[in-house]
């Protein structure tokens, strides 16, 4: 146990002085800024009347507001979504590989520490890291939404989390890979994993769900395909969002958001466990079999 | 006196069709006794120490550490291991890798702000303020060195200790070596430099090729009137087909 947090703890450490991470932090930190005080002079230019955009003639400078703030909530979460990734990336690349790679493992293994209390202390570290990273970049965009009223925190956070479980399993390939080849490499094969085999499976997947494709064979590939691969888990918040901006554009109720995926069910979860137990496995493995 | 390290008939290659990096390698080590393995590159020298460490699995043969396999964490409890090149986590200071190591030692509070800062300033970096990544090869290796006797071990292993260190360094090194042996601290020394060897080691072993080519004392293995190095150059080109000295477009006295 005490290896294990020594080891977690200077990670924790080294991470924080790592410039990669910083410089991810600090442009996504001022994205965020960025867009909630753009948007909000775009509202109120909309509302003084001195440009055209969202805002239908019939719409009260309320709904105005709303439809803005729909609109920055959309924004930060494909931001979050975008500069988690690359502080996954950035984690995965660094927490373990520089250790073995530059010899300072032979002097950490040399010492009382087994090496799956050495494996559970990175992760540990590389998790924290990266939901401190990312619950910051949260936290300010939290903020930033005082700018409209507020009143979407629900959608925010539940999404948030549903990011980070994303950006762990991310983080975990590219760690496990990190392990046994060279880390741009890692982070490029995980790249071609993740976000385009994977991406286009759970898309093919999502027509598939809605009858979009009709052959059986097809269907049955594509089925088999999609529980082969992590796919990310969504909250219902980009779907109520978008449900909520036609709503207001139209004047009330309306169907039309129900081709935007659904909230992750139970499966879903469970997958992801299972994934995130793998890859923390294949990376314990690879330590493990590791001669520094 | 129960044997601190005991290697039996010790093969490893690290890859299938690699030929044996240590081939039947068999030796013992005792407190208080400093024990000096030689060889020329190549010879599996850091193989042996590595598998002494838990760094490697031996292939087939048996390697003890207290009694214990070195795999077991808690046989490297005494072990002190200053490896060849060594290097840490780059963003980290002196004195915080000490402290990462002293924690995975188990050491406590009381015992690393004693600890840390005499065997920083024994290595001579007590006032060094800059991260790993902008030290030079001497002071990594000085901090290999105190990263290896943090933990007051009763086996300090030293992989070319002095390589990358100035004349004063080696001196600290030889005076810290002879105090440890005093205390009854066993000592492996894995070194190029056969006049250090000669002047703190008790028993050596010259290997080349991954086995053993002489072993004993270093009467037994130095005849009265020649030199260790004497001894070594026969041993190891004895074994060796003969090379030419020097490239031919070195040697050759025709120009043009």
């Amino acid at each position: 146990m005490n290896g294990t947090l020594a080891v977690a703890r200077y990670t924790l450490l080294e991470l924080t002085r790592r410039r990669i991470l910083l410089v991810f932090f600090i442009i996504g930190a001022i994205l965020i800024a960025l867009l909630g005080i753009g948007l909000k002079i775009f509202y109120s230019a909309i509302v003084s009347g001195t440009t055209s955009g969202p805002s239908a003639p019939n719409l009260t400078p309320e709904q105005t507001n709303r439809l803005v703030e729909f609109l920055f909530v959309s924004q930060i979460l494909s931001v979050l979504s975008i500069f988690g990734i690359l502080i996954a990336f950035g984690l995965g690349m660094t927490a373990i590989y520089h250790d073995l790679e530059s010899g300072a493992a032979v002097s950490i293994f040399s010492k009382p520490v087994s090496r799956v209390a050495f494996t559970i202390g990175k992760l540990l570290a590389a998790v924290v890291g990266l939901v401190a990273i990312v619950g910051v970049l949260a936290l300010e965009a939290r903020l930033v939404m005082y700018l409209f009223g507020g009143g979407l925190e629900n959608a925010l956070w539940v999404e948030i989390l549903a990011t980070i479980a994303n950006t762990v399993v991310l983080m975990l390939i590219v760690l496990a890979l990190s392990t046994w080849m060279n880390n741009i490499i890692a982070a490029v094969v995980a790249f071609i994993y993740y976000n385009v085999v994977a991406g286009v499976l759970v898309f093919l997947h999502t027509l598939a769900d809605q009858g979009a494709i009709g052959n059986e064979f097809a269907r049955f590939a594509i089925n088999v395909g999609y529980w082969l691969v992590p796919h990310n888990l969504t909250s219902s918040a980009l779907h109520d969002l978008a449900q909520a901006q036609i709503e207001i554009s139209s004047g009330g109720p309306r169907a039309g958001a129900s081709n935007l995926p659904a909230a992750s069910g139970i499966g879903d979860v469970v997958w992801w466990a299972f994934v995130v137990l793998f890859f923390a496995a294949m990376v314990y493995y690879s330590v493990r079999r590791r001669q520094v | 006196m129960a044997a601190v390290v005991t290697v039996d008939a010790v093969r490893k290659r690290y890859r299938r069709r690699d030929p044996w990096a240590v081939d039947g390698v068999t030796f013992e080590l005792e407190g208080g006794h400093a024990f000096g393995l030689l060889g020329p590159n190549g010879a599996g020298k850091t193989t042996v120490v590595k598998m002494i460490a838990g760094l490697l699995r031996p292939d087939s043969g048996k390697v003890l550490l207290f009694g214990t396999e070195p795999g077991n964490p808690g046989a490297r409890r005494d072990l002190g291991f200053s490896p060849e090149d060594p290097d840490f986590p780059k963003f980290l200071r002196a004195r915080e890798v000490l402290d990462y190591f002293a924690s995975l030692l188990g050491l406590d509070e009381t015992e690393r702000s004693r600890r840390i800062p005499e065997t920083l300033e024994f290595a001579g970096l007590d006032k060094e303020r800059r991260q790993i990544r902008q030290f030079s090869k001497g002071m990594k290796q000085r901090l290999g060195i105190a990263q290896a006797i943090l933990g007051r071990p009763k086996l300090l292993i030293l992989d070319e200790p002095t390589a990358d260190l100035d004349p004063l360094g080696r001196r600290d090194v030889r005076a810290l070596i002879d105090r440890l042996k005093e205390s009854g601290v066993a000592i492996l020394l894995n070194s190029h430099l056969l006049s250090e060897v000669e002047l703190v080691c008790d028993t050596v072993a010259i290997m080349a090729k991954g086995r053993v080519l002489k072993e004993g004392t270093m009467a037994e293995v130095v005849p009265q009137g020649r030199s260790l190095e004497d001894v070594f150059v026969e041993l190891v080109e004895a074994s060796a087909p003969p090379r030419d000295q020097l490239p031919s477009f070195i040697s050759d006295k025709e120009k043009g």
